[in-house]
């Protein structure tokens, strides 16, 4: 038996091609992320264990805050150091200033794009044992103008020693005369991230506050442990203060990192398996085409004795074979794509340097698990159903599918559907913990019931997409119709892989769509500015507060008001809050006073919105605990209950500004953006502000004039970024769905060598055997796009119900878009036909009429 | 039965339907090289029914398929009425199957998902010509198929899907059909009635037809039956009857 299989194996193997393809696709794609991910944050380890090597112990501060981007500290007082140096066996220490700046190139425009890694400002420690730093060319700096940059920032913005430097920050732009160019032990930047570095003095002026530190980085002598001169330096420091090893607080950088890298993963890995899982409809239907094909094969090994249990053993075991031979070159592709996406990351400065390779073994077994497992799940119905062919099928004429069986597929589907709608509802409004999961389940579960029931509306599908073709196809397009319609279960599996893959393009179009146009009329009927200065820094790269001032100032602008976000515990749990000029802000954004008032915000007061006051019965004059990071009070009053169309970031936590001012240290008190509103609102009034306000944002580095057409433009281009994302990601479960229409062509043009030879010999064309083949195809294709589309839609319409409350508050249908998703559709229809349509045409007629 | 009331043959005059000059044709090389075809001259005359015959191998099938533009010569030359078809390019050639020449095979004759009035119109329909409607219902009715033609191939029995392929063979009216043993999967009923409608297309519209055969009966409703041997023509016989054919296979030992 084991050689029937092999010699099976040897004779499909053409046939099985598609099968390799998808499973070579989809496991390459989940190798190749697994290693990708981990080559890079193995490199960042490596940069913060080299960034960190000569730390033995840190000094810092207890007072800490989680933010999204990891937890923040206070700084501590350099008063730390006397007691730190005396401590025995403390070689050196010395207090490090690190803060985040914006170091502007000859045209005066940021060198540093914020998708990148952030620029640091660093002072210079003058410790030998704790310094990494060497100069280069040039000297250390010393003195309130000097600055040293690492080498590839100096080469980026083209400096040389002498040249003048400009920094900006949130008080302004600085300018320094560059004394030296530095390098960070091997690397030409601060492990990754360009960095400049002033003495300490002028580091303190400009990133942080005179007197304090970031932390104390301590060196030990030879011979004491990291942990014994932490418990040593422990015992000598101030309460609010505290000692970790070198050794922890490198990992606490690599684990905050890993988790973002934690969090690309698994967002890969659901994209590498929704291209397996369109890839697992391929091997299916190869599979069952192949058992089809053999069946006379089969019955006859039935027949000489062959039981059961060998015939379905020898199915799976060649979807055994294909499986782990196409994971294992799977593997293979994986690490060859993921150096060249390093390669390409580190081209465009996203990624660590010189990024080694690291092959996981999980990597590696997990990824020809999973393609091994996929092939063999795919192979067991196929096999099944060659294990139960009976050897009387020997003697009969060639097998044409079954058809009795729409009254189980119908019930069948229909329970998969209405499982997986129930699945989705409760995922999307049942308020469960695992609703994400609920959700990937229902869409599942829907995908499967119309692939169950797919071979029951296929046929009547296939006729009506095909009534126009036959119209006007002539001959070639009747018989494409039939065609497509004579294998329902061939038909639906194939058009069913194109279903998943548009399904979810369709769903993002429509979801996306939605949010847009959410916020275009959220914008649009809150906003009652007419400019907005906006940023992409943030924290302490964004905008100066002073610049509200200045335009407020302008004749020519009635109110400005700014948008400034700082993160606090909130009864315990860490939040975004906004602050803001309150009664400006209400003359520039549309907010009503549900209860108390807005405009009224004072020192100890908080706003919050309609709906969280309602989800957490709360009230005016009731209070919250709060912790701002950098001290203030310790609870704030509901002073406003507001209700309003503007889309907040966050829960929608209001602070006044002079509030914001108490608990943020000068160097964070900047503003994210400013709505201005004008005295003169004529369209031509508006034409002309834009001059002096120019005037004043140009002089400020990152910020961007924007009327509040091009902010709204900008908020949804955002939007539209992270969406082409999504689909290069989804072109995968594509490609490999086009794979499968291409591979049942081909089969079927194989199947119909005969019916094609003598449709040749009576006088079709080779043009018309292949439009025939193309209109079949167009056929299968749109069937897929539109069911896909349908379940996309709906969908989309689901989760736009269920996200109300997250101010997506109109379902909004991309009918271009979808147009275009169905024209395209086509004409990958269209383009998977090319070759086996060339196939069928070129059929030698003779061979084909005279074969058996 | 025979055929008794052929009519006389054509005058000498009337050129071929379709002639042979010299045709070769050959198969693999060296120790495996086989004269499929072996300076065959022959015509088949217009208007006439003609039969070939010839042990298993000897250039039958060859030859026909030759003949219909399916298979090329390795020399020689054939001509389909004054179309010499080596002058011709792939695009002609199927033209020329489509609109002058009609096929019947000995099975797989017709498109499975086409009805069989889908299938007597294919070579109209593919290209993209109005069939007669008169003389489709005169084919339809002279082979008798009248409540059959809504039904697929595999809803018919053998002998009513060749009676629809003869119809289709018939109803471009093709200046010559070509049948490789269309009665070959048949019992002889049915083998019978459709060498009757081939009979009859001859007599009552005088289409030209070529036949290959292995039965003698079939041969017999012929006007004449040429004998191949080992890619030869080997000799005929005229007006032929079933018993002259059977003699003249028993003493030529097939
Ligand atoms: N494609 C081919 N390659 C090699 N030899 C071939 C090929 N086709 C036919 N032949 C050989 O050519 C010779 C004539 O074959 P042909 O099919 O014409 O015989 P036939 O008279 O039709 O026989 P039958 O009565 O069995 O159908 C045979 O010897 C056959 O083996
Ligand atoms: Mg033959």
């Amino acid at each position: 038996m084991l050689k029937v299989t092999l010699r099976g194996l040897l004779a499909h193997k053409v046939r099985l091609i598609a099968t390799a393809v998808a499973v070579v696709l989809g496991v390459a794609f989940m190798a190749g992320t697994q290693v990708l991910t981990s080559s890079i944050s193995a490199s960042f380890d490596k940069v913060f264990s080299d960034v960190y090597a000569s730390i033995d112990v840190v000094v810092r501060s207890t007072n800490e805050i989680e933010t999204p981007f990891g937890s923040q500290r206070t700084r501590i007082s350099d008063s730390v150091l006397p007691a730190v140096e005396a401590v025995p066996g403390v070689d050196a220490a010395e207090g490090q200033v690190v803060g985040q700046i914006r170091v502007l190139g000859r045209d005066n425009k940021p060198l540093v794009r914020t998708q990148g890694p952030p620029n640091f400002a660093l002072n210079w420690l003058t410790e030998p044992a704790l310094n990494g730093w060497t100069i280069v060319e040039g000297a250390p700096p010393a003195g309130p103008d000097q600055i040293v940059l690492d080498v590839k920032t100096s080469k980026d913005g083209d400096f040389a020693i002498g040249d003048t430097v400009s920094v900006a920050v949130s008080t302004g732009v600085n300018t320094y005369r560059l004394v030296g160019i530095a390098r960070f032990g091997r690397l030409d930047t601060w492990g990754g991230a360009p960095a400049a570095l002033f003495d300490t003095t002028t580091a303190q002026a400009l990133v942080g506050e005179p007197g304090t530190y970031n932390w104390v980085s301590i060196a030990g002598d030879d011979g004491i442990s990291q942990t014994e001169l932490t418990d040593r330096v422990a015992a000598a420091i101030p309460a609010d203060t505290e000692a970790i090893t070198g050794k922890d607080f490198t990992a606490e950088s690599q684990d905050a990192f890993q988790k973002i890298i934690g969090i690309f993963n698994t967002f890969l890995l659901v994209f590498a398996l929704i291209a397996l899982f369109v890839g697992s409809f391929i091997i299916y239907n190869t599979f069952s085409i192949i058992v089809a094909q053999r069946t006379r094969e089969l019955a006859l090994l039935r027949a000489l004795g062959a039981s059961r249990r060998q015939v379905l053993g020898s199915v799976m075991l060649e979807a055994f074979t294909v499986g782990v031979i196409a994971s294992a070159v799977g593997v293979g592709l994986g690490v060859l794509l993921a150096i060249g996406l390093n390669a390409l990351m580190q081209s465009i400065g996203f990624s660590g340097p010189d990024t080694p390779i690291v092959v996981p073994a999980s990597a590696v077994i997990s990824s020809v698990l999973v393609g091994t497992l996929i092939t063999l799940a795919s192979a067991v119905l196929p096999a099944r159903r060659a294990a139960t062919i009976a050897p009387m099928a020997a003697m009969r004429d060639v097998a044409t599918e079954s058809r009795g069986l729409s009254r189980r597929r119908i019930i069948g589907g229909a329970v998969l559907l209405v499982g997986g709608a129930a699945s989705l509802w409760f995922g999307l409004f049942g308020n469960s913990d695992s609703g994400l999961q609920l959700v990937g389940l229902g869409a599942f579960l829907v995908f499967m019931g119309f692939t169950v029931i797919g071979p029951v509306i296929a046929p009547p599908m296939a006729r009506a997409l095909g009534a126009p073709l036959a119209r006007f196809g002539g001959v070639s397009g009747r018989i494409a119709r039939e065609n497509a319609m004579r294998n329902p279960r061939r038909t639906a599996t194939t058009a069913s892989a194109l279903m998943i893959g548009v399904g979810l393009v369709g769903f993002i179009a429509v979801t996306a769509q939605s949010l847009k146009v959410s916020t275009v009329e959220a914008i649009n009927t809150s906003v009652t500015a007419q400019y907005v200065v906006n940023t992409d820094g943030f924290g302490s790269t964004a905008l100066p507060i002073s610049l509200v001032g200045q335009i407020t100032a302008l004749p020519e602008v009635s109110t400005a008001a700014g948008i400034s976000a700082t993160f606090a515990n909130i009864e315990g749990d860490a939040r975004v809050i906004i602050a803001t000029q309150p009664a400006a802000f209400e003359k520039v954004v549309a907010i009503t006073d549900v209860e108390g008032s807005f405009a009224g915000l004072d020192t100890n007061g908080i706003a919050i919105p309609k709906t969280m006051a309602k989800d957490k019965k709360l009230a005016v004059g009731d209070s919250l605990a709060v912790n701002f990071l950098h001290g203030g009070p310790s609870s704030l009053v509901i002073e406003s209950i507001y209700d309003t169309k503007f889309p907040i970031q966050g829960p929608g936590y209001f602070i006044s500004d002079e509030l914001f001012a108490q608990v943020t240290p000068p160097d964070q008190q900047t503003v994210q953006s400013i709505y201005i509103d004008l005295t003169d609102t004529s369209a031509a009034g508006v034409a002309e502000a834009r001059v002096p306000l120019d005037a004043v944002t140009s002089a400020v580095p990152g910020a961007e004039l924007q009327s509040l057409k091009e902010f709204t433009k900008a908020q949804t281009d955002q939007a539209n970024q992270f969406l082409v994302i999504v689909y290069v990601l989804l072109a995968l479960a594509l490609v490999i769905a086009i794979v499968g229409v291409i591979n049942t062509l081909l089969l079927s043009v194989y199947e119909r060598t005969r019916e094609l030879g003598l449709l040749r010999a009576v006088g079709m064309s080779r043009r018309q055997v292949r439009s025939s083949i193309r209109t079949e195809s167009v056929i299968i294709s749109l069937i897929g796009t539109l069911i896909g589309l349908g379940i996309g839609l709906v969908f989309g319409w689901a989760l736009v119900k269920a996200l109300y409350d997250q101010g997506i508050t109109s379902f909004a249908v991309p009918w271009v878009q979808l147009i275009v998703i169905v024209a395209l559709a086509a004409l990958a229809g269209i383009g998977a036909a090319l070759y086996p349509a060339w196939r069928a045409s070129r059929l030698d007629v003779l061979q084909a009429i005279s074969s058996e | 039965m025979t055929a008794t009331q052929n009519p006389p043959p054509p005058p000498a005059t009337s050129t071929a339907a379709a002639r042979t000059v010299d045709a070769c044709k050959v198969y693999g090389a060296g120790d495996t090289l086989v004269n499929a075809l072996d300076h065959v001259t022959v015509e088949f005359e217009r208007g006439r029914f003609t039969a070939i015959m010839g042990p298993s191998g000897s250039g039958k099938s060859t030859l026909m398929h030759c003949v219909a533009g399916l298979d090329t010569l390795t020399s020689g030359q054939i001509f389909i009425g004054d179309t010499d078809l080596s002058s011709l390019n792939e695009r002609q050639l199927t033209r020329l199957r489509r609109d002058t020449i009609g096929f019947v095979f000995q099975s797989f004759n017709l498109v499975p998902t086409l009805t069989a009035a889908e299938n007597i119109t294919l070579p109209m329909d593919l290209a993209g010509t109005a069939p007669d409607a008169a003389w489709i219902d005169t084919i339809v009715s002279t082979v008798n198929l009248g409540d059959r033609l809504k039904h697929r191939p595999s809803e018919l029995s053998g002998g009513q899907q060749q009676r629809v392929a003869v119809a289709r063979a018939l109803a471009s009216r093709p200046s010559i059909v070509f049948a490789d043993e269309p009665t070959g999967n048949l019992d002889s009923r049915s083998g019978g009635e459709i060498l009757q409608f081939m009979r009859t297309a001859v007599d009552r519209f005088q289409q030209s037809i070529v036949m290959v055969t292995h039965d003698p009966v079939a041969a017999s409703y012929a006007d004449r039956v040429v004998f191949l041997a080992d890619g030869r023509i080997v000799d005929e016989i005229l007006q032929p009857t079933a018993e002259a054919v059977l003699e003249r296979q028993l003493r030529f030992g097939n």
